[in-house]
């Protein structure tokens, strides 16, 4: 095949691709890696036991599974689009599914095309401006925090540690801004449309209250039978249990 | 002393790993377009790229303001691996929740750091065996069920967090009356959403905006006395 008659596919699912996808995958995976060696390292300096550290990773991870698998749902949806390696890396690396189909639409509509879908047997050039486009435009994040991540950690730091009190209160209000714009966001949505409730989510907000009475629960039997291994588990348990939760709500609140 | 050669140390790999990993994101596409002789026009790349960034520079920027403060030096893995909200934040607080540590401490953010990189390797992980069993996962998770579980997501997510977040405990200290802190926040954005303001588009600016708020409400509420800051014993547990 010569290059003039490669298309948009062959360079989407091409062995290439895959190629160099595996390779920036290892390299984020071992910095990863580095983090987890070091801050570990670290942490038992600190005098932190280390069965608290395994703790930590045990529960880490055991959460982490439902949100990744979400993340492949996502991988499903992108891949029919934009080839599996390059959504592979993308939802992997930064991405999420919402801004690559976004960037992919823009890319498409500045070429004059109305569906995604219509991109497969385009030329090869136009794989090459999504991929292009995708990274350029969500690096912004990567490059502000690279250079600003250690004035801000360091500042926070030592303003916590002259404060004292305030200085725990003060770091905590980070949080708490984040979820006064998240939670009522999970509630009442302008933007969304969930059918005969409008903008209301009824069956988003009784899954939070599900979810949030779960944790509670568990957290109570941890207490009352002492089993404290399950407080690793609280937030899995009520994520899982939560989302289920919210199957059954659904079809006793049907949009 | 031990403790600036880790922070130097850190932040030294993030920073250079940051920028390596944008190298890989922007080197990947350039190499496949030049062995496959498939780079596009300039003209494309602007017209398509200009508006993309116009509107993620502001959010990341807004992001980095919102997020580095509560991640630390996890910072540097959670912006190159992404799923902030979803993923790494609440691994953050959990983390931090577990062990008894106080968040913008030394422990606090080598914990975080631990919780969020051992994530990050756990979903790289899973997301690479879901492109091994792309075929046969597919009819399971594409089920209606499943993709109803994974709307909801965040309201679970959300749900199970609310006690961490809230509980009062930090550290070595308790914080009595935290949730009052918030209020002011939420009166305002529950205003906004009344009105129409779409919100979702723009959480990272409506979340930089809240910062200041609450940070002045408690700050009120402490020097009132309505919020109580004690110290409590650490459990080495």
């Amino acid at each position: 095949m010569t290059p003039m008659a490669m298309t948009f596919w062959d360079v989407a699912d091409s062995s290439l691709l895959y190629i160099l996808v595996i390779i920036g995958l290892l390299y984020v995976a071992f910095l990863a890696g580095v983090f987890l060696r070091k801050a570990w390292g670290h942490c038992l300096e600190l005098g932190i036991p280390n069965t608290t550290v395994k703790k930590v990773i045990a529960s880490s991870c055991t959460f982490s599974i439902v949100p990744s698998l979400s993340i492949v749902i996502g991988l499903f949806s992108l891949a029919a689009v934009i080839g599996t390696p390059w959504a592979w890396f993308r939802l992997s690396v930064v991405g999420a599914v919402s801004y690559e189909l976004m960037a992919a639409d823009m890319v498409g509509q500045a070429m004059g095309y109305s569906a995604l879908t219509q991109l497969r047997g385009e030329p090869a050039q136009v794989m090459g401006a999504v991929m292009i486009v995708m990274s350029i435009g969500i690096i912004g994040g990567i490059v502000t925090n690279a250079l600003f991540c250690k004035k801000i950690q360091t500042s926070m730091a030592s303003f916590n540690e002259k404060q004292g009190g305030w200085g725990a209160l003060f770091s905590g209000c980070f949080m708490m801004a984040m979820m006064s714009v998240m939670m009522p966001l999970q509630v009442y949505n302008p933007t969304a449309d969930y059918g005969r409730y409008g903008h209301f989510n009824l069956v988003g907000t009784l899954t939070l209250i599900t979810s949030a009475v779960i944790s509670l629960l568990v957290t109570m039997i941890a207490k009352k039978t002492g089993a404290k291994w399950l407080n690793n588990f609280v937030l899995a348990i009520a994520l899982i249990l939560g989302m289920v939760a919210a199957v059954m709500w659904s079809a006793v609140f049907p949009a | 002393m031990k403790n600036e050669k880790y922070i130097n140390s850190i932040h030294r790999w993030g920073r250079w790993g940051s920028f390596g990993a944008i190298a890989f994101m922007v080197g990947i596409p350039i190499v496949a377009c030049l062995i496959f002789d498939c780079f596009p026009s300039m003209k494309l790349v602007l017209q398509s790229g200009s508006g993309l960034l116009a509107m993620f520079i502001p959010i990341a920027i807004s992001e980095v303001i919102s997020y580095a403060p509560v991640l630390g030096s996890s910072a540097y893995i959670t912006f190159i691996t992404g799923n902030v909200m979803n993923l790494k934040l609440p691994v953050a607080i959990n983390a931090i929740e577990l062990a008894e540590v106080e968040q913008s401490t030394d422990a606090g953010d080598a914990i975080t750091t631990v919780a969020i990189s051992a994530s990050s390797i756990l979903t790289m992980a899973i997301i690479a065996l879901g492109v091994i069993l792309l075929v046969p996962l597919q009819p399971v998770l594409t089920l209606p069920a499943v993709k109803t579980a994974t709307t909801y997501m965040l309201p679970a997510l959300f749900g199970g967090l609310i006690l961490g977040i809230f509980s009062g405990a930090a550290g070595k200290y308790v914080i009595k009356g935290k949730l009052l802190a918030v209020i002011p926040a939420v009166v305002i954005v529950a205003i906004m959403l009344a009105l129409g303001v779409p919100l979702s588009t723009y959480q990272g600016f409506a979340i930089v905006g809240m910062i200041p708020v609450t940070i002045l409400a408690a700050w009120i509420m402490y020097k009132k006395g309505i919020i109580k800051v004690e110290e409590r014993a650490i459990k080495k547990s």
